[in-house]
């Protein structure tokens, strides 16, 4: 069985950020304003972290990108009371908008605050909307949402291989965060498959996970920087 | 949209007919019932997907796009995996370029101003109206055969674009084209015009680099070209076989400081010094590259000149002044570490020494130590990019008037004795516009720029244009300076148009891009390009022959036939294809990929650009134009600038340094005659983040939501300053300061980070505008206004980071 997986070389990032816009744009999250930001409602499937540790000049300053970690052990799914965050059998943590009731539990209960809530009505200028990519819907007021790892795309690419009469290969499917990362520190795949990128980076010596000891066995997986 | 059922909604989604519908059942089906069951009617688009290859321009960097749309709508940007400036990948500017094409804010039409300039008073006007207006007033001009006084101001502009408003200009008969370009995106251009004799081309070949250091050049963030150093970074960090090491030099723990492998904290403007020591101290250890500086270099040793005099070398010179106790004084870094830095540079070949644009001696400094390891023109250093072949266009034949035009003196043209390396200054532009010395503008052109919010000095740039009676501004968007137009005809998007893109890779490779339109223009719009042509046509006579299209798409047709008919080069291609055109060209052989112009120009079209994916090394006359040939520490050319100078004229422009030191890389505290430590004890340190590096792209909320990784800082400019700093001044995070300059003061959100120096207080530059749209209007704060703008005393270049300031609580 597959199972898809992330892999983070925090070597090789750049910080650049994006990642956090391709994903606003694939995804049709709406842009935020000056408010709603400032109400901490602005919504990011995938942001930027900043950890500073030391004092000057011994500073180090850590800068990860966090989408949703699809933990195998998600703790979103077990807060839901109606069963509105589900994990795929292929391990994808999806967020079913129909039965969300906007109890916020999982926002609550998910570590990585990669969970957001609707307060608003999404908004966009009517000359925006044209930019609405047709594979994603829009979510109403009063629902979470999350990263699904663009399960749409694997909707898609499910359907190109089987028209194109072959199994899905390594590259069929990718999210938008991995196909832009300028210097590459993405990589994206199933981690069972002992041939693939992504199984091997994850066995590196520097493989590391967020919140490891929660024991919600992320499947976003990431390099440390440095040798 | 009424009346849409589910199936529609599946087939736009692109999941109707198979059963995929059901095999992920719950998600899409649900997903797509929300959509109903909300409040939001969202029209969603249908028709073919396709993909369309063009080329990015949120920034000059010149990245490959392709953009998916879905019928006539785009609704994706991503890399162009073909495209060998970045092979696939993009920068978040790249990926919110929708955001530009479908700005609500942008101009739609043709506006004439009616209130007073500035006032925001526009009217509606047609293009024939438009056009006409200006065909009037520029035969106005004409007939007082005063054709010299009229400019063009552009931005970061090239390719035939550039050539056609040149050709406008030289053929009506003015030779003000003034080009405004960003300085801090710029390596250090000045020294290795004074040293290697070349005004452009400088790149370093990042990709073979074992060893990089950066004087406080910010490559993660503020480069020319930004995908190409992002994608060679990841490169050289993993996917190559040995990991390159980074040091980045500089007063704030940037972005590329935290990326690196050592951030070196170093006082302001103190950079070129540490240069220096290291250069004493490999040449003390015998580190240096004793074969390239023998074979290659100029300068190096004392020397004799034809008329026996003795002129000192950059060794004794460096070898006397800059050891490591003094230099460590000067610049704040420990001795052991510059000890190290030095021995960690020559010896982890090959390594490269990487400035920024700001005064020259300091910009020779750190061009220097490439030439001491030997990392010039060689795998891994410097290299000069090759020529991009510039496809001819027919000769101009100006008449009598106009060749007397555009003989008179650039308005924008320093007087010589002033800065000695100064072609033109867009800043001596605007003095001379507003005191109409030697001669008064009658019309002013504004392409891709926005000098009000560029400069230091707005109320002064503002000031200049009002003394123009005749403003035209290009701007797809309503930006400062274009509210002080008088008309304009605003250009499509880069989505909606043809152009073509030259630009080198940092491997030195000629590389020659397609813009095309994605999507037809969504409003009343026009190519600047055919505005130029229509108004020489509409002016007739020798103007309308300069021009050997009837639009632009025509004219960029024919310079692709010559480039076609050079016969050089190839389509992009992917990595494999670019070692075996190299393979080629070795053996002096050539197989391109197409064999007939139209097959040229439709492969051109579907692959994205051209290149000549070959590099030359060892071509003496290509990268070393200096008097001697050779790569010069001692700069004669700098020496034949300053030639004739009289003592006080050195005075005068605040040059201190007398006899060969000046030609040499020297250090000399860049300190403004009337700076006051006491009251202003801090040094103000302006930087440009990625989102807003060049800036324009401010309007783009989706780039304001990233401007920090909190969101309290966001849609906001703030001050870094240190925490022990700020416990002292009794300042907290979050609170307003005023951070006063002689010039003036502006406050700003306190953020307290670490990676801030004590005595430094930086600021990110890019918001507060006045203008452009929703989403930049009198969002944040402009740092620039409290910047005192002082000149660099050579190239009369405003350097950005000498003011000093005082920090409040408001
Ligand atoms: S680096 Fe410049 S050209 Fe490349 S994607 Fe970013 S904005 Fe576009």
């Amino acid at each position: 069985m597959v199972r898809w997986g992330m892999v983070i070389d925090l070597d090789k990032c750049t910080a650049c950020q994006a990642c956090v816009v391709a994903c606003q744009v694939e995804n049709n999250v709406p842009p935020a304003d000056p408010t709603i930001d400032a109400q901490y409602r602005a919504i990011h499937w995938l942001r930027l972290l900043e950890y500073r540790e030391g004092e000057y000049p011994h500073v180090r300053t850590r800068l990860i990108p966090r989408p949703c970690m699809h933990c195998d052990k998600p703790p979103c799914v077990k807060v839901c009371p109606v069963g509105a965050t589900n994990i795929g059998s292929e391990g994808i943590v999806d967020q079913i908008y129909g039965r969300c009731i906007g109890c916020r539990y999982c926002t609550t209960a998910c570590p990585y605050t990669v969970k957001y809530m609707n307060w608003y009505r999404p908004r966009w200028p009517e000359e925006m909307k044209k930019a609405f990519n047709p594979d994603v819907t829009i979510r109403p007021k009063g629902v979470v949402e999350k990263c699904t790892f663009c399960s749409h795309r694997l909707i898609k690419a499910r359907e190109r291989v089987r028209a194109e009469a072959r199994e899905l290969g390594p590259g069929d499917y990718i999210p938008a965060c991995v196909e832009t990362c300028p210097s590459n520190a993405m990589y994206f795949g199933d981690l069972e498959n002992p041939n693939g990128t992504v199984f091997q980076l994850a066995r590196s010596h520097r493989a590391f996970k967020l919140l490891e000891d929660l024991g919600t066995e992320p499947k976003v997986i990431y390099l440390s920087e440095g040798e | 949209m009424m009346g849409i059922n589910r199936r529609d909604f599946l087939t736009a989604l692109g999941v109707a007919g198979g059963g995929s519908a059901l095999a992920f059942g719950p998600q899409v089906g649900l997903k797509v019932f929300q959509t109903l069951w909300g409040e939001d009617w969202v029209e969603v688009p249908t028709g073919l997907e396709t993909r369309i290859n063009s080329i990015c321009q949120q920034c000059p960097g010149g990245c490959g796009i392709t953009v998916r749309l879905v019928g006539d709508r785009a609704v994706k940007i991503d890399g162009n995996p073909f495209y060998p400036i970045n092979r696939g990948g993009l920068c978040p500017k790249g990926q919110s370029g929708l955001q530009s094409l479908y700005d609500p804010d942008r101009i739609r039409g043709p506006l004439k101003r009616v209130g007073e300039r500035g006032a925001g008073k526009w009217e509606s006007i047609s293009w024939d109206d438009a056009i006409k207006t200006v065909i009037t007033k520029l035969q106005e001009i004409r007939e007082k055969k005063e054709t010299h006084t009229i400019a063009i101001m552009a931005g970061e502009t090239r390719g035939l674009m550039q050539a056609l408003l040149e050709r406008f200009l030289l053929a009506f008969g003015s030779p003000n084209y003034i080009r405004v370009s960003d300085d801090l995106a710029a390596g250090p251009l000045d020294a290795f015009y004074l040293m290697q004799g070349l005004k452009e081309g400088l790149v370093y070949d990042l990709e073979q680099a074992n060893y990089i250091l950066s004087f406080g050049c910010d490559l993660l963030q503020s480069f020319w070209s930004p995908v190409q150093v992002l994608r060679a970074f990841g490169y050289i960090r993993r996917e190559r076989g040995s990991r390159a090491r980074v040091i980045q030099i500089e007063p704030r723990q940037s972005i590329t400081a935290t990326k690196a492998d050592e951030w070196i904290p170093i006082n302001p403007g103190t950079e070129g010094a540490l240069a220096l020591g290291i250069a004493h101290l490999m040449i003390r250890e015998g580190l240096h590259d004793e074969n390239f500086i023998w074979n290659n270099a100029f300068g190096f040793e004392d020397w004799i000149d034809d008329s026996r005099i003795s002129h000192q070398g950059f060794k004794g010179l460096v070898l006397k002044e800059y050891s490591p106790g003094i230099v460590s004084s000067i610049t704040g870094v420990p001795v052991d570490v510059i000890i190290r830095l030095a021995r960690e540079f020559a010896t982890t070949k090959p390594a490269v020494a990487i400035g920024l644009r700001g005064d020259v001696p300091s910009q020779m400094a750190v061009h220097a130590l490439n030439a001491l390891v030997g990392s010039i023109d060689s795998p891994g250093g410097v290299l000069v990019a090759r020529d991009i072949p510039v496809p001819e266009l027919p000769p101009i034949e100006p008449d009598e008037i106009s060749q007397k035009g555009a003989q008179m003196p650039h308005i924008a043209q320093p007087a010589k004795e002033k800065y000695l390396l100064a072609d033109y200054l867009p800043h001596t532009f605007l003095e001379r516009a507003s005191t109409g010395e030697p001669y008064k503008l009658e019309a002013l052109f504004l392409y891709q720029t926005n000098p009000i919010f560029s400069s230091f000095n707005p109320e002064g740039v503002a000031g200049a244009l009002d003394k123009i009676p005749f403003i035209v501004s290009f701007s797809s968007f309503m930006d400062e300076s274009s509210q002080q137009a008088d008309l304009i005809l605003p250009d499509h998007t880069y989505l909606e148009r043809w152009q073509d893109d030259p630009v080198y890779n940092l491997k030195g490779y000629p590389i020659i891009g397609l813009r095309r339109p994605v999507v037809s223009p969504l409003y009343d719009t026009r190519h600047t390009g055919d505005v130029i042509i229509q108004l020489a046509r509409g002016l007739g006579g020798s103007l309308a022959q300069a021009f050997p299209g009837k639009d632009f798409p025509e004219t960029l047709q024919y310079y692709f036939q010559k480039l076609f008919e050079q016969g050089r080069g190839d389509l992009v291609g992917q990595e494999f294809e670019e070692a075996w055109s190299k393979l080629l060209a070795r053996g002096g052989w050539r197989s391109p990929s197409y064999q007939t112009a139209e097959e040229f120009w439709q492969r051109l079209q579907e692959k994205g650009g051209w290149w000549e994916p070959i590099y030359y090394y060892g071509e003496g006359e290509r990268v070393f134009k200096t008097p001697s040939q050779r790569f010069e520490f001692y700069s004669q050319i700098l020496k034949e600038r300053v030639g004739v100078l009289a003592e006080e004229r050195l005075k005068a422009i605040g040059v201190q340094v007398r006899g060969d030191k000046l030609f040499l890389p020297h250090w000399e505290a860049v300190k403004p005659p009337e700076s006051n430590e006491e009251q202003y004890p801090f040094i103000l340190n302006i930087y440009q983040p990625l989102v807003f590096a060049g800036l324009i792209n401010a309007s783009q909320p989706f780039l304001q939501g990233i401007t920090s990784p909190a969101p309290l800082e966001r849609w906001d400019c703030w001050i870094e300053i240190n925490p022990e700093l700020a416990k002292k001044l009794g300042i907290s995070y979050g609170d307003q300061v005023w951070v006063e300059s002689p010039r003036g003061k502006l406050s700003f959100r306190a953020k307290l980070v670490e990676g801030a120096m004590p005595e430094v207080v930086n600021i990110p530059l890019g918001v507060g505008h006045k203008a452009l749209g929703r989403w930049a209007k009198n969002i944040g704060k402009n740092p620039l206004l409290i910047v005192e703008g002082h000149l660099e005393p050579l190239t009369g270049r405003p350097l950005i980071n000498t003011t000093r300031v005082k920090i409040y609580r408001a």
